[in-house]
């Protein structure tokens, strides 16, 4: 459990913490700790020696500037909601979490811009700019839940990706502590940036560049009005060779969601949300913009869904109906809860054209690994997220589960595709960076991350496995537990 | 707001490393998949925003003292404790997690195995022998009437020590008289029929709720019977896992409800008709009553309903601008949002504005502002503040307890918004009264 490394967080380090953030946001003792020791990837679990929960960018510049003088690592969370041990401490005696930096600053309509600290929950952005006709795009399914410090870190992306970008596209400009405690502005309320876009490599960085404390957003306006249509297909192949056709007929919808037979029962069960249980597949495809233009739009999707072998394509007929598709869709992930003990989402992307193909390959990995695989993904931009069930009192199943993901993104590469569509690598795939990386690739991202944090210590053993154990990383006290 | 246990709470707990693997029906923990969606919706985390005084930490910190990983120490139990068991985190969670079982067993647990300091062993005890005894309560609030009636609360709210006075705000003063809800002529036998349950606290607190929940089932048409006897549904016993008590409470209020068969059956509390619906639940392995307690858990339903089923009607209007308060057990427990917001809204002249955070508790939570004051005022605070900001005239709710806590706390701040009862609300609106 213990990760101090050659650290120095004896008592004095604590006491200096302590004088900064206050006894009231300072945790040391074990059972408090207990509950920070793994996010939503429960497969791993390292419970860190403090944890501090400070208020505001000041504090955590001096804090910072003390664990800088120490030489102590240290580990970001938001809200824990990561899917790929993004916030486990590995090697990183102190954890900093932002849930308490959660103010909205400042919205501002006619530049179409809000200011937020890092600890601000996706979702209530949006609650606070509805009523004005305003949204903020990126929505993952966690957004009820997740911080925007943790989407700049993961780049999230949600359902509406697809029309609308991830979250480096709605990032103006950000405020960041780096690790030896220097507080630094990049970008900025303007659209266009001048010279490096440093705060574009900020998002993605998993917060190994340091710790990320305000933003600006853009704020996108709500669509006139949406169609919102439910597919109904007999098999996943038949639904994936339509969201092909789609795009290639040129219609870009504002969503594009997959759900298989497995998840459609498990929602089913959580919410009835009234989707066919004999279907194989289904999608839900969303299409916003100018009222006029909708109602064509929609007749040309439910005639290419037909065309490549939908049995029946239903439109949403209100606000209602919709919300219920959305609900179902939203919390699918957690409905599949009810169908085993864990599960671990798989992130992986490939060619859009190539999605049947990647469907098989995980249907005959999940036979081969005697493992339940369900499919709930956003197949616009072929972001697949393979859930894979398992029970973690099971040590084979566990294993299994560990090594049917692996070979599911192996087979994402050889197609073409990538690792990660919005997950991040965290500890989950550091190892399989190699893949889509050269030595060399590695080496100048390590480089880049150097400039931000050269002694490594945010985050440290994260994303980039360390030079020259370019397969197998070994990571240094991790408590796995099988 | 500080997480730091408090001193002298548990001081004496005595901490066990070994699994505790009957600290709760350790299946269940596995529905937990430990994804964060319920965060927000739990009011201890949005006030202190640390994870251990979540539904995910707290789920965690069960499932590590069942397996013996932490042991039953204060920082375990001072977080067990701050649990409001408002199961809100039950409608946020995709997974189903049955967290209102869990936590019962838990705190029933911890009352076999812990030791409480004397002090909140005195207070405990007092709670579990008044609060279901509705006749204890009247004696008990004998002199305070008496003060109220020479006018002396201000000068005895000054002299009360600090931590009194909040307790001493929750009783209402002397209720200016309410409408009360006429039904014109006796239902016929042939109508539907309907039984209130008369809970201990509106029973003597707040007894226009439960006559005006009759008098409006009975203008809807329904034909009310009465209980013979009453006795406490035992909530109290419940959340606080004295699970003995609790059943002997349901045995008896089965025993009465069962005479009724068919009937529905309601509170003007919703909190004690979540309980009413749970008997099935509490008395599945008592062979004698399993099977009458399931049929009175499955008559359990809630006012709005029963009267948007009747079509219920307001032959005058009522102009108001009104927010809606949603009471836990009755959107979390019972799953009841949009019909007391439909019947509103049918009200002539009746303007609903929503509040932010409507089904945030407001920390009256049964007995928790008197156990758990600190937590209870914030949670209050943050209610009141999104009544004032909706600019309304009245608050409406479904539940005595959120009655009291609200109605202090806006008295504290000198705001005239009114909080009402459901019930209480229809019969001012149907009197046309504007008091
Ligand atoms: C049910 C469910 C559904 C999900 N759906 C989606 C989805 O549709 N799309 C998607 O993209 N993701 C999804 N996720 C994954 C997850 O919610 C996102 O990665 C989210 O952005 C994480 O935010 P968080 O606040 O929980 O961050 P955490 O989990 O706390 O941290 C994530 C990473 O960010 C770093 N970090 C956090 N805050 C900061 C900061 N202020 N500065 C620097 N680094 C920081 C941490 O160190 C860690 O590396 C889902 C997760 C769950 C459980
Ligand atoms: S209780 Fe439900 S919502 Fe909360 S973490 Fe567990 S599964 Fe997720
Ligand atoms: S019952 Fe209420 S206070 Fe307790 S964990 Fe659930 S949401 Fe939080």
């Amino acid at each position: 459990m213990a990760s101090s490394g050659n650290s120095a967080l004896d008592s004095a380090a604590v006491a200096e913490l302590r004088a900064i953030v206050g006894d009231d946001a300072i945790v040391s003792r074990p059972t408090e700790l207990k509950v920070y020791e793994c996010d939503g990837w429960t497969i791993e679990k390292s419970a860190p020696e403090l944890l501090l929960r400070p208020r505001s960018a000041a504090e955590i510049s001096a804090v910072l500037k003390v664990l800088h003088r120490r030489e102590i690592p240290f580990v970001p969370r938001g809200a824990g909601t990561g899917l790929s041990g993004g916030c486990l401490p590995v090697g990183a005696p102190v954890m900093i979490c932002t849930s308490r930096m959660n103010r909205i600053l400042a919205i501002d309509y006619a530049s179409r811009r809000v200011e937020v600290e890092s600890g601000v929950v996706n979702l209530h952005v949006t609650n606070a700019v509805r009523e004005r006709g305003f949204f903020y795009a990126p929505d993952p399914s966690s957004q009820m839940a997740c911080t925007i410090g943790g989407n700049i870190a993961e780049n999230s992306g949600g359902p509406h990706t697809l029309k609308y970008g991830v979250t480096t596209n709605h990032v103006l400009g950000l405020e960041i502590v780096l690790p030896d405690g220097e507080i630094a502005e990049l970008g900025g309320p303007a659209e266009e940036r001048l010279g490096y876009d440093l705060a574009g490599a900020i998002v993605g960085a998993e917060g190994t560049a340091g710790i990320v404390t305000r933003a600006i957003l853009k704020l996108t306006r709500e669509p006139e009005e949406r169609r919102t249509l439910l597919a109904i297909f007999a098999g996943v192949g038949a639904a994936t060779r339509t969201v092909s056709a789609i795009i290639s007929a040129g219609v870009i919808p504002g969503a594009i969601e997959m759900m298989d037979r497995l998840i459609i029962e498990a929602v089913e069960d959580a919410f009835h949300a009234g989707l066919p249980r004999d279907a194989g597949a289904v999608l839900i495809i969303e299409l916003d913009g100018i009222a006029a233009a909708l109602d064509a739009q929609a007749a040309e999707v439910a005639e290419l869904a037909r065309a490549a072998g939908a049995r029946e394509v239903r439109l949403a007929r209100d606000e209602s109906e919709r919300a219920a598709l959305w609900k179902a869709r939203k919390r699918a992930f957690g409905a599949v809860g009810r169908l085993a003990p864990n599960y671990a989402t798989q992130d992986g992307v490939v060619p859009r054209t190539r999605l049947p193909e990647i469907l098989r390959e995980i249907a005959a990995i999940a036979e081969r690994y005697s493992l339940k695989i369900g499919n709930v993904f956003h197949a616009g931009d072929g972001n697949i997220h393979p859930i894979v069930l398992y029970d973690e009192r099971d040590a084979d199943e566990t294993r299994r589960a560990i090594e049917a993901g692996r070979e599911i993104l192996r087979a994402c590469v050889a197609m073409g595709g990538s690792l990660t569509g919005e997950h991040g690598i965290g500890v989950e795939k550091m190892a399989e960076m190699p893949l889509i990386f050269s030595p060399d690739d590695l080496i100048v991202m390590s480089e880049l991350r150097r400039v931000f944090d050269p002694e490594q210590r945010a985050n440290p053993n994260k994303v980039i496995p360390a030079p020259g154990s370019c397969v197998e990383v070994a990571a240094p006290r991790r408590q796995v537990v099988l | 707001m500080a997480t730091a246990p408090k001193s002298t709470s548990a001081a004496n707990a005595a901490p066990r490393r070994q699994p505790a693997r009957d600290i709760v029906d350790y299946e269940l923990l596995f529905d937990c998949v430990h994804c964060g969606l319920c965060l927000e919706s739990c009011p201890t985390y949005v006030v202190t925003r640390a994870e251990m005084d979540s539904p995910r930490g707290r789920i965690y910190l069960m499932k590590a003292l069942a397996d013996g990983a932490v042991a039953l120490d204060a920082d375990a139990l001072r977080h067990l404790d701050l649990c409001l068991e408002c199961r809100g985190c039950e409608t946020a969670c995709p997974s189903g997690v049955r967290y209102g079982k869990l936590i019962e067993r838990a705190r029933e647990y911890v009352n076999r195995n812990v030791r409480r300091p004397p002090l909140e062993r005195l207070r405990n005890w007092l709670i579990a022998s008044i609060f279901p005894y509705p006749e204890r309560l009247k004696i008990l609030l004998a002199p305070l009437r008496a003060i109220d009636r020479l006018g002396m609360r201000p000068l005895m709210r000054r002299l009360a020590p600090a931590g009194m006075r909040d307790w001493l705000d929750l009783i209402p003063p002397r209720a200016a008289a309410q409408p009360v809800i006429q039904a014109a002529a006796p239902a016929a036998d042939s109508a539907p029929a309907a039984v209130v349950h008369h809970g201990c606290v509106a029973r003597t607190l707040l007894e226009a709720e439960n006559r005006n929940t009759e008098g409006a089932l009975a203008a809807a048409g329904y034909r009310v019977v009465r209980m013979e006897r009453t006795v406490c549904c035992g909530a109290l016993d419940l959340h606080h896992g004295n699970f003995e008590r609790a059943r002997e409470f349901a045995r008896a209020n089965v025993r009465e409800l069962g005479r009724h068969g068919g009937a529905a059956i309601l509170s003007a509390a919703s909190g004690c008709s979540a309980v009413l619906a749970a008997y099935g639940d509490l008395l599945a392995g008592d062979p004698e009553f399993a099977a009458a307690a399931r049929a009175v858990s499955a008559q359990v339903a809630d006012l709005s309903t029963l009267l948007l089923r009747r079509n219920f009607n307001f032959p005058r209007g009522f102009p108001a601008a009104v927010t809606y308060h949603d009471s836990c057990h009755l959107a979390h427990g019972l799953g009841v949002r949009e019909e007391p917001r439909r019947l509103l809204r049918s009200i002539p002249g009746v303007e609903l504005l929503e509040m932010n955070e409507s089904d945030l508790c407001c920390g009256s939570a049964g007995s928790y502002n008197l156990t758990e004051p600190a937590m209870a005022r914030e949670l209050v605070r943050r209610k009141a503040d999104n009544i004032a900001a909706t600019g309304a005239d009245y608050v409406v709710l479904g539940n005595p307890g959120c009655e009291l806590q609200i109605a202090a706390e806006l008295r504290r701040r000198g705001e005239k918004i009114r909080v009402m009862h459901l019930a209480d609300f229809l019969a001012l609106a149907l009197s046309g009264a504007d008091i």
